[in-house]
């Protein structure tokens, strides 16, 4: 893909636009020459105007800052759609548009130190605390009684205890159904980094869901999974 | 593929990411094993459930001040 450099904003990811489901294979970048017309900007952009604020949501935590980012990144991707090639992924543009405004603007100011030692996982006190539960995790049944009995606070409260660089990629990927090439494009990180970073982000909130609902009482903690083998 | 390399890949098979063959064998498997399908069954129901539980509605000012912010911008840059 030859880069076009826009006047502001990173430059187009060469996917078609829409999320993947769960089995789709990833999608083939499909990138025609043409350039986006400015004026149909609010069109094409804005019916991903309600994904973007609960993105921005998620990473500044608070109303306010998530609606300054939603409009810095409109603003931005207005003044970059110029440079923009048609056919490339405006909603992935966007949501990089919106992280890196949030990386260079808003985490910097924020209260909460967010770039804790992510191989400092010893440090995790709920990963400590419940120990070998992770393996646990995946044996236990009948699931959706357990995951339905889990408040949405605990499941945000989860949420919130991933560091930055495991939540992002865990909610790119979960919520936002975007490849690991894209993720990798959104978060300007190597592709190996996704995907280490997926995994022990999404092991971390299985193991903190799964010990709450130990907690609770919902589910036996089942000890040795990997004695059932083919 | 024996458990553990299905439990390695599992989420790679669910985000549709691993290789034509590699996606068939954990499907075999997962038809074969149901510990592992089980397992499968608890993240499917995670991620639905932190998508679910993550979802938010665009306030509607927001859209508003957008498309004026736009405005202003077309308006001042002619
Ligand atoms: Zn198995």
């Amino acid at each position: 893909m030859a880069p076009r450099h826009a006047a502001s904003g990173p430059e187009p990811l060469g996917v078609g636009p829409g999320a993947k489901s769960q089995h789709e294979c990833p999608r083939v970048a499909v990138t025609s020459r043409a350039v986006a017309n400015q004026e149909d900007f609010e069109v094409l952009a804005m019916q991903y105007a309600g994904e973007i604020y609960a993105h921005a949501l998620r990473l500044t935590s608070d109303k306010a800052d998530a609606e300054d980012l939603v409009q810095e990144t409109f603003l931005k991707g207005y003044r970059g759609f110029a440079g923009f090639e048609s056919g490339s992924n405006l909603r992935a543009w966007l949501y990089r548009i919106a992280t890196n405004s949030y990386i260079n603007g808003y985490r910097a100011k924020k209260r909460r130190p967010e770039t804790r030692d992510i191989d400092s996982m010893g440090e995790w006190a709920l990963h400590q605390r419940i120990g070998g539960l992770e393996k646990a995790a995946s044996d236990v049944t009948p699931e959706s009684i357990v995951m339905e009995s889990i408040t949405d606070a605990a499941v945000k409260a989860a949420l919130d205890a991933l560091p930055d660089d495991f939540k992002q990629p865990v909610l790119l990927a979960d919520v936002d159904g975007f490849s690991y090439r894209e993720i990798a494009e959104i978060l300007d990180i190597p592709i190996g980094t996704v995907m280490s970073r997926l995994s022990r982000g999404r092991k971390r909130l299985e193991v903190a869901l799964f010990s709450l609902a130990v907690e609770r009482g919902l589910v036996e903690p089942n000890p040795e999974p990997e004695s059932v083998s083919v | 593929m024996n458990c553990y390399e299905i439990r390695e890949q599992i989420y790679s098979y669910m985000d549709g990411e691993l290789t034509l063959w590699r996606m068939r064998a954990v499907s075999i498997h997962l038809s074969e094993c149901p510990p592992c399908a089980s397992g499968m069954e608890f993240k499917v129901v995670l991620r639905a459930s932190v998508a679910q539980r993550s979802a938010e509605a665009l306030p509607s000012e927001l859209q508003g001040r957008i498309l004026a912010l736009i405005a202003a911008e077309r308006s001042g840059a002619e």
